[in-house]
């Protein structure tokens, strides 16, 4: 009768333990475990109390997992000083029991059954169902570390993809940000989220000068003095620039840890995106700039090609030629011959302070002025003084003009000229001398003020003729810089070879301005018109 | 140091609605599990974690957020994520916890896919 009592209360404690199987195993921590293995046991022997403690592998202190019930106010617990082994160790204690034993993976788990009295009064059936119990928390137990490991597995594996996902994105996204956002505040975020840094930091340094410093999250207070548990930095030098990043303090459940070889990787890859994209941004910018530049010389060429004369007039009596030359940046030299109603014909050589469209639109105002004042029949002096007021009102501070303007009376030879601020203009004698016309006044729209200008009158008889040119020729440099006019004086060039046509003679002068300068690049327009009265 | 982060709840019947700001690491994490459970206890069932004013959740933060879907799971609750910026969202993705998780673009959608399942609404 006995022996059936004990079977059948064995076999509705087994049936107990298997019930609870499944409780046990979908615990979600260690805690959890302790709490629901002490229910089981709660249930089992209805003890006074029940206390499970765990002492995880290599460590000396045991941690409760279940401190007894509130009733009884968890007292202390009686000491044992067993340790514990792989085979389960039942220990009878004045109060009631206490059972250890090592698990699996070196961690050790031991409980207490507080009681006041016997069990079961079956001494034999009490420990074989203790022992039952321990076995059974130790496989729950392997059970609840097995689905541990593989959620870490899980989590560690997602987690991987996601850095390596996250990196490829930010080097998208960082191309992608527009001028005024700034990717090193982008980077500094991802790295920080992608190590699980609590904090980070950029400083973008010019010299010992900060320029630039992004904290994450924002507002964290990193400065000298906070205390760091862990730290990686990475840096790079853009122009003048140092770009430093730092991460703190690596977190993890258990507290702060040391930042692995992955951060270190992870961070300098996302540092060389940011750099590559301030390279980018630069190297896009110089592009557009570089396409804007050469939009306006367009521009600016055509302007001047339009006003520039495609063909210069027949003047009976005399031969005339002209040339321009620009330089690569298009620039503000202007030249024209223009006959008037009256038979006369008006010389105009200028040079615009400038380059570019400014530049080429003020020699098309100065190009259109000067066709309206001439037909205006108005005195010399008086349109060059009106030429400078209208240029100065459609001029910039730093735009102004030199030029001279000329009328030829074609029949008698006369030149009636204003020189403003210009080149003096060499008038070629028969006698083998060279003239300088250079009466006339301030630039053209330098000064406000009704400047009042200067004219002189030439004549020119047969064989005797005129230069007019602009300070690209005298100034026209070699690869030592040296100028052309220290090397050949143009008057000189000019008496040497003034029995040439004036196609001839502007022919040959560009030929030995080349022949000076070599491979040097020209630097400014080069203009010439030569007039000769061949009867 | 100021980690910025910052959490503000609500519980409409037995759904608990928790609104974060900031950095969501494991301070943050701790916070929204704490919060969470600290609800369970009173028969909390759904939690919408509306993430609309944090934009960095880092791996530590998201493993106390599947510990609170986890234990959801227990008790056949659910966690739904709203206001998810991208980057946020493609990470929560890639982490796999929208097999176990919900998303929806407010509060008021959650709310709203929550009720079908018999949430109440009134403020508590």
């Amino acid at each position: 009768m006995l022996q059936e009592t004990t079977q059948d209360l064995l076999c509705a404690r087994i049936a107990m333990l298997q019930k609870a199987t499944h409780a046990l195993t979908r615990a979600l921590t260690l805690k959890d475990f302790g709490a629901q293995f002490a229910g089981v046991v709660q249930e089992m022997f209805s003890p006074v109390d029940v206390h499970v403690l765990f002492r995880p592998e290599g460590s000396v202190w045991w941690q409760p997992l279940m401190s007894g019930n509130a009733e009884s106010g968890g007292g202390a617990l009686p000491p044992v000083t067993d340790e514990p082994t792989p085979e389960c160790v039942v220990r009878e204690l004045p109060s009631g029991v206490a059972v250890s034993q090592r698990l699996s993976d070196g961690a050790a788990f031991r409980f207490y059954c507080i009681r006041d009295s016997a069990m079961t009064g079956d001494a034999d059936l009490d420990v074989i169902t203790l022992r039952l119990l321990a076995y059974f928390f130790d496989t729950s137990y392997h059970e609840l570390q097995t689905r541990k490991k593989r959620k870490e597995l899980v989590f560690s594996l997602n987690h991987r993809l996601l850095q390596l996902n996250s990196l490829i994105d930010t080097g998208i996204e960082v191309t992608k940000l527009e001028a005024r956002e700034s990717p090193q505040r982008l980077a500094l975020e991802r790295a920080a989220a992608l190590t699980n840094a609590s904090a980070g930091r950029v400083r973008v340094l010019r010299g010992d000068l900060l320029r630039e410093e992004v904290c994450f999250p924002e507002g964290a207070n990193v400065a000298p003095g906070w205390v760091t548990k862990s730290r990686i930095e990475a840096e790079f030098v853009f122009g003048e620039e140092t770009y430093q990043f730092e991460l703190y303090n690596k977190e993890s459940r258990d507290g702060v840890e040391q930042f692995d070889a992955t951060d270190h990787l992870l961070l300098d890859a996302l540092v060389r995106q940011v750099h590559a994209s301030l390279e980018n941004r630069y190297l896009h910018t110089q592009a557009l700039e570089k396409q804007r530049l050469e939009q306006d010389l367009l521009v600016a060429a055509s302007i001047q090609e339009k006003i520039l004369p495609a063909k210069l007039p027949d003047i009976p009596g005399y031969d005339i030629a002209g040339i321009n030359i620009p330089s690569k940046s298009v620039g503000g030299d202007y030249y024209d011959c223009i006959p008037l109603a009256d038979g006369r014909c008006a010389l105009i050589m200028a040079d615009v302070a400038g380059k570019g469209i400014p530049a080429a639109l003020l020699v098309s105002s100065l190009h259109a002025y000067l066709r309206a004042y001439l037909e205006s029949g108005i005195p010399l002096v008086d349109l060059v003084r009106r030429l400078n007021q209208v240029i100065y009102t459609a001029s910039t501070d730093d735009k102004f003009i030199t030029a001279f303007v000329a009328i030829l009376t074609p029949e008698t030879g006369t030149i009636e000229s204003v020189s403003a601020g210009h080149n003096p203009v060499y008038c070629m004698r028969a006698d083998g001398t060279v003239q300088e016309l250079n009466a006339g006044g301030i630039a053209l729209g330098m000064l406000e003020m009704d400047f009042p200008y200067q004219g002189e009158i030439t004549v020119i008889d047969k064989g005797e003729g005129v230069l007019l040119y602009t300070d690209g020729i005298p100034e026209a440099a070699d690869a030592t810089m040296e100028l052309y006019e220290s090397h050949v004086p143009l008057k000189e060039f000019l008496l040497q070879h003034r029995h040439l046509s004036a196609r001839q003679f502007i022919a040959g002068l560009i030929h030995d301005i080349r022949s000076f300068t070599g491979n040097a690049p020209q630097n400014d327009d080069i203009t010439a018109l030569y007039v000769v009265r061949s009867r | 140091m100021d980690q910025q982060f910052t959490l503000t709840k609500e519980v409409r019947g037995e759904c608990l609605i928790v609104t974060t700001s900031g950095y969501i690491n494991n301070v943050g994490g701790e916070a929204i599990a704490s919060e969470c459970g600290a609800h369970f206890a009173n028969g909390i069932q759904d939690v919408i974690l509306n993430l609309e004013y944090s934009k960095v959740v880092n791996s530590i933060g998201m493993s106390y957020i599947i510990e609170i879907i986890e234990r959801l799971q227990e008790t056949g609750g659910t966690l739904v994520f709203t206001n998810l910026d991208a980057a946020v969202e493609k990470m929560l993705s890639i982490m796999g916890l929208f097999k176990y998780a919900r998303k929806e673009a407010t509060v008021a959608d959650a709310l709203s896919a929550l009720g079908r399942k018999g949430v109440g609404h009134e403020s508590r």
